[in-house]
C-alpha cells in the first residue's frame, strides 16, 4: 500500500490545485465584470490567469514529484 | 447448467433484494441542503450539526487513545495492538516520504488530520447520520417570510425556494420515515408580499387538495378566481390548511386569530390582493409542511470545517519553513534581485494561498457529494445501488483522509527543502558560469 499511496495522493493534489486555480480565476473575472460591466473581458483575463497559474504550479509540483519518485530510469531499474 | 440455476438465483436475489428495498426501506425524496444547519445558539455562537459531529470524532478519537494507552503493555494486545497498528503504518508511511528526521517532526500534525478526518468520515455513514432531528416547520416559515416583506413595503429580491415534507408534526424531534415525497414552493423574485400569499393560498389547496389549476401557465401568478376556489377547496377539507382571516384594521380579529393557536403572526397580517381580506395566520390541523434538520451531518460536508482544516495545514507548513530556514524562507516569495525572480515569487506566494481552497474544497466536494448520493439512492434505489455506494463511499473517506495528510507533508517537505534546492540550484548555475568563462578563456 506504501509504495501507491504517497504517489497517487499528491497525482491527486495536483490535479485538484490546476482546477481550483482555473476556477477560481474564472470566478474572480466573473466577478470584476459585473462589477465594472466590461464582460467577458475581464473573466477571459482571469481565465488565461488561472490558467497560467496552474501551469506555473503544476509544472513545479510535478518537479518536486519526480524528483522524489523517480523518472522512468528509476521506474526501469526498479522493474 | 449449473451456471444457468446460479444465474437466475443471482438474478432473483438482486431483484429481490431490489424489491425489498422499494417496499419497506425507501428513504424520502433528499432535500439537498448546502450549509450546515444551525441546531442551537451558544451566546453569539452557532452550534450547526457538523459542528457537533467533529466534536464527536473528537470525543471518539481522545477516548480511544486514552483506552489504548491505560495499562500499556509490552506485548501489545486488544486496542493497544490496534492503535499501535494504526500508528506504525502512519509513521512508516511519513518517514518514506520526509526521512526519518523530519518525518517524526512532521508526524504529529499529519497523522492528526489522516485519524480526524478518516474518522469523521467513516462516522458521517453511520444510519444516525441525516436520519434523526429537529423538525422546522416550513409551513409557518413561509407565512413568516411573507409578513416580513409584507412590514418592510418591499418585494422579494431573489428567488426563495422552499421544500417540505408532509409530517405529522413539527416543531419537535423526528426520524426520517420512508417513503416521503416533497413538495416544492416557489416565490419568483420581484412578486410582492400580497402575491406571494395568493401563490400560497393556491399551493396549499394544490398540495393538500384535489384543486388544481384550470390553464394558464402553471408557474405563473394565480388569477383572483383560483385563489377564490382554491380558499373554498381548503376550507371544504377539515384537514387541509385553514387560513386565519381578519378584516383590515380590526385588532380584535387578529386576537382571535391568535386565540385559535395557529400560526399568527401578533398584530401583523397580510392583505390577500385576490381575496380582499387580511390573512393573519395559517393553521395546519392534519398534516403539516416540515423538514427534518439532522442533527448529525457528515463534518466535511460544511465547507467551513474543510477551510478550517486548510488554514491550520497552511499555517503548519508556513511555521515549519520559518522554523526551518528562518527568514531565509520569505526569500522564496518576496525576491527582488531580478525582475523575473520577483514574479515567480508572487505566483509562488498566490500558489501558497491556493493551496487553502484547493484543500478546502477537494475534501468538501468528495464528501458532500458521497453524502448527496447516498440519500438520493435511499429514495430511488434503496438496498441494491446504496449497499456498493457505501462501500465506495468507505474508500473514498479513507483516500481524501490520505491525500489530505501527505499533502501536508509533502508540502511541508517543500518548505523545509526549498532553500537547499535554491543553493544547489545557484550553485549549479554557478559552476555553469564559471565554466562558461573558464571555456572563454581558452
Amino acid at each position: 500500500m506504501g509504495r501507491w499511496l504517497a504517489p497517487a495522493a499528491y497525482l491527486t493534489g495536483i490535479g485538484w490545485y490546476f482546477a481550483t486555480c482555473i476556477i477560481l480565476g474564472v470566478a474572480l473575472g466573473h466577478w470584476a465584470d459585473g462589477r465594472t460591466g466590461l464582460e467577458p473581458i475581464f473573466t477571459l483575463l482571469g481565465a488565461l490567469a488561472g490558467l497560467g497559474l496552474a501551469l506555473y504550479g503544476g509544472v513545479r509540483m510535478l518537479i518536486s514529484f519526480l524528483a522524489r519518485y523517480g523518472g522512468g530510469d528509476q521506474g526501469e531499474s526498479r522493474r | 447448467m449449473k451456471k444457468v440455476v446460479i444465474g437466475v438465483i443471482a438474478a432473483v436475489a438482486v431483484i429481490g433484494w431490489l424489491g425489498i428495498g422499494l417496499l419497506i426501506a425507501r428513504g424520502p425524496q433528499p432535500e439537498v441542503i448546502l450549509p450546515a444547519e444551525i441546531i442551537t445558539r451558544v451566546g453569539p455562537l452557532n452550534i450547526s450539526n457538523t459542528l457537533i459531529t467533529a466534536w464527536m470524532s473528537m470525543a471518539f478519537l481522545i477516548v480511544l487513545s486514552l483506552v489504548a494507552t491505560r495499562g500499556m503493555r509490552l506485548l501489545p494486545s486488544g486496542v493497544q495492538n490496534f492503535v499501535e497498528a494504526v500508528i506504525e503504518f502512519l509513521l512508516d508511511q511519513v518517514e518514506q516520504v520526509a526521512g526519518t528526521v523530519n518525518g517524526r517532526r512532521f508526524f504529529a500534525a499529519v497523522a492528526t488530520f489522516f485519524l480526524f478526518i478518516i474518522v469523521s468520515n467513516w462516522m458521517g455513514l453511520l444510519p444516525i447520520f441525516n436520519a434523526i432531528g429537529k423538525t422546522e416547520d416550513v409551513g409557518a416559515e413561509i407565512f413568516h417570510e411573507i409578513v416580513l416583506h409584507a412590514e418592510e413595503g418591499k418585494p422579494f429580491e431573489e428567488d426563495e425556494h422552499f421544500s417540505a415534507w408532509f409530517m405529522e408534526n413539527a416543531g419537535g424531534f423526528a426520524i426520517t420515515k420512508p417513503g416521503g415525497e416533497a413538495v416544492e414552493f416557489e416565490i419568483p423574485a420581484g412578486t410582492s408580499a400580497g402575491e406571494a400569499l395568493d401563490r400560497y393560498i393556491v399551493f396549499l389547496a394544490e398540495s393538500f387538495t384535489d384543486f388544481e389549476r384550470h390553464g394558464g401557465e402553471e408557474h405563473g401568478a394565480p388569477t383572483a378566481e383560483e385563489v377564490r376556489a382554491a380558499l373554498e377547496a381548503l376550507e371544504a377539507d377539515p384537514e387541509a390548511p385553514k387560513l386565519l382571516l381578519a378584516e383590515v384594521g380590526e385588532e380584535g380579529e387578529h386576537a382571535d386569530a391568535e386565540a385559535e393557536g395557529g400560526h399568527g403572526e401578533a398584530g401583523h397580517g397580510v392583505e390577500s390582493p385576490a381575496l380582499g381580506v387580511v390573512v393573519a395566520g395559517v393553521d395546519f390541523p392534519g398534516q403539516k409542511l416540515a423538514l427534518v434538520i439532522p442533527v448529525f451531518r457528515s463534518t466535511f460536508s460544511d465547507v467551513n470545517n474543510t477551510f478550517a482544516l486548510g488554514i491550520c495545514s497552511f499555517i503548519l507548513v508556513e511555521f515549519w519553513g520559518l522554523q526551518s530556514l528562518g527568514l531565509g524562507y520569505l526569500r522564496k516569495f518576496f525576491n527582488f534581485s531580478n525582475p523575473v525572480l520577483t514574479f515567480v515569487g508572487f505566483l509562488e506566494l498566490i500558489s501558497e494561498f491556493i493551496r487553502i481552497v484547493s484543500f478546502a474544497f477537494r475534501l468538501f466536494g468528495n464528501i458532500f457529494a458521497g453524502e448527496v448520493l447516498i440519500l438520493m439512492l435511499t429514495y430511488l434505489m434503496p438496498f441494491l445501488l446504496v449497499d456498493i455506494i457505501y462501500g465506495l463511499e468507505l474508500f473514498v473517506g479513507f483516500i481524501q483522509a490520505a491525500v489530505f495528510a501527505l499533502l501536508t507533508l509533502v508540502f511541508a517537505v517543500m518548505a523545509v527543502e526549498h532553500h537547499d534546492e535554491e543553493h544547489e540550484g545557484e550553485h549549479t548555475s554557478e559552476q555553469h558560469a564559471a565554466s562558461h568563462g573558464g571555456l572563454a578563456h581558452t
